[in-house]
């Protein structure tokens, strides 16, 4: 090439702030959207990303190169867990296992028994609303897990370094957080059909 | 393998998780068993309606700013702390406007002197893309529509492949500007990642091999063919980007 590379290093110190942002603002909505789903709210939302952006700039000559995102999005959760503790202390927030996986002996009963009707089953039909709705009800640590492997569409691996978890624990909260939604949807579905007769 | 161990292993199913010995395993089982080929239909239900329906909840405008007004203005110091034992950050509301222009400038700046590179333009050019609403300015999946749209408009005629069968769906293609000169950008995408791949026409230069880059998270793949010069830059892997990279040259 005529023109040269510049080796990281060569970066003018000044030049990192713009680095950070280069890198960082395209990811805004992803840390935006987690924060808000983890949190519940747009204003705690707001202080947890705006917090998480400090914190990564603070660290950004930390970052070692990989997956930015992923490194971001686990500030963004770490900053969440701060915010809980120091916002919510006594309120219990992340609910470590559901009596749901911790009552079912089997894989097989995991999954509950069938409802009446089988169309019931299939959340082709939900609307975008109730399953947000939905989603809100759910344990914040299967929620956490839900989006970002769906929304984010992480990989396992990925997700056990966001939230500092054993991948064999991931695979089997995502088991249980999927399990979870479709109990709450076969209850509404039923609610639903009910209120419809 | 039962219908307890099988009922186990549908989720990472879903989520392309398993080796492939115990995805085989597992898939046999399901061929041959209706309750758990309804579970799994179940969940890629599921899956799909939480990908699609879900509501995702974009950053409310003036945060990008308010961040911006937050950072500090210097280069920060090695922090002597961890982070989770900062004390509590205070935002203050000031400077808004100022803030914005800067958050604004310094990303518009990028490839201005004297601190640009070619690299640099690149990649401030690829993040702008996906910032904007910008990425493509003629959409289609048409090979034979994204091609002559560019050479109608800039004097190159770059590859332009549709590359799904390999996991590279062509997305469109823009005009763009790099290190001062137009350029035609195909763009393709690689699961959610966008893959912006840069031309511009260099005639005389000579051919050059493929050549890797990494930067601020971005990889980048760079070479030389039939007088056209390429810049591929993504954040997918590294690996994935190089096949990429070949795949594009193939035959030009």
């Amino acid at each position: 090439m005529g023109r040269g590379y510049r080796s990281e290093d060569a970066l003018p110190q000044d030049d990192r702030r713009r680095r950070f942002e280069l890198l960082a603002l395209p990811h805004l909505d992803a840390a935006y959207n987690l924060a808000r789903w983890l949190a519940g709210n747009t204003t705690d939302a707001e202080d947890v990303v705006q917090d998480a952006y400090l914190r990564a700039y603070r660290y950004f000559d930390a970052f070692q190169g990989g997956n930015f995102r992923v490194w971001l999005l686990t500030i963004v959760r770490n900053a969440f867990m701060t915010w809980v503790k120091e916002n919510r202390s006594g309120r219990m927030v992340f609910v470590p296992d559901t009596p749901l996986a911790e009552s079912a002996d089997t894989e097989e009963a995991a999954w509950g028994s069938k409802p009446r009707d089988p169309e019931a089953l299939l959340m082709d039909s939900i609307d975008s609303q109730t399953l947000s709705r939905l989603m809100e009800k759910l344990p914040s640590d299967y929620r956490e897990v839900l989006l970002l492997r769906e929304v984010e569409d992480l990989s396992y691996k990925e997700i056990a370094d966001v939230t500092g978890t054993p991948m064999g624990t991931v695979m089997s909260r995502l088991s249980r957080a999927r399990l979870a939604l479709r109990k709450l949807w076969l209850e509404h579905a039923e609610l639903e059909n009910a209120d419809g007769m | 393998m039962e219908c307890d161990r099988a009922a186990g292993m549908l989720s990472p199913l879903v989520d392309s998780a398993l080796g492939p010995f115990t995805r085989w395993r597992v898939r046999r089982h399901v061929a041959g068993c209706t309750d758990c080929a309804d579970k799994l239909e179940e969940l890629r239900a599921m899956q799909s309606a939480i990908r699609t329906k879900l509501t995702f909840h974009r950053a409310p405008p003036g945060l990008a700013a308010r961040i911006g007004a937050a950072l500090p203005r210097e280069a920060a110091p090695a922090p002597s702390r961890p982070w989770f034992r900062m004390p509590a950050f205070s935002f203050g509301s000031t400077g808004l406007a100022g803030a914005l222009a800067g958050v604004v400038l310094t990303l518009l700046v990028v490839g201005g002197q004297p601190q640009s590179d070619l690299l640099q333009d690149v990649i401030g050019s690829h993040i702008r893309s996906l910032q904007a609403d910008h990425l493509t300015d003629v959409l289609t999946s048409d090979q034979h529509t994204v091609k002559p749209w560019l050479s109608a408009r800039l004097d190159v005629s770059p590859a332009v492949k549709e590359l799904k069968d390999q996991g590279f769906p062509l997305v469109g293609g823009r005009e763009d500007y790099v290190d001062g000169h137009p350029a035609a950008v195909v763009v393709y995408r690689h699961d959610k990642h966008v893959i912006n791949l840069f031309a511009w026409a260099s005639p005389g230069r000579p051919e050059e091999a493929f050549r890797d880059e990494s930067r601020q998270g971005f990889n980048i793949v760079t070479w030389r063919r039939g007088g056209i010069t390429y810049y591929a830059v993504s954040d997918v892997e590294a690996d994935q980007l190089a096949d990429f990279a070949k795949l594009v040259a193939e035959g030009t």
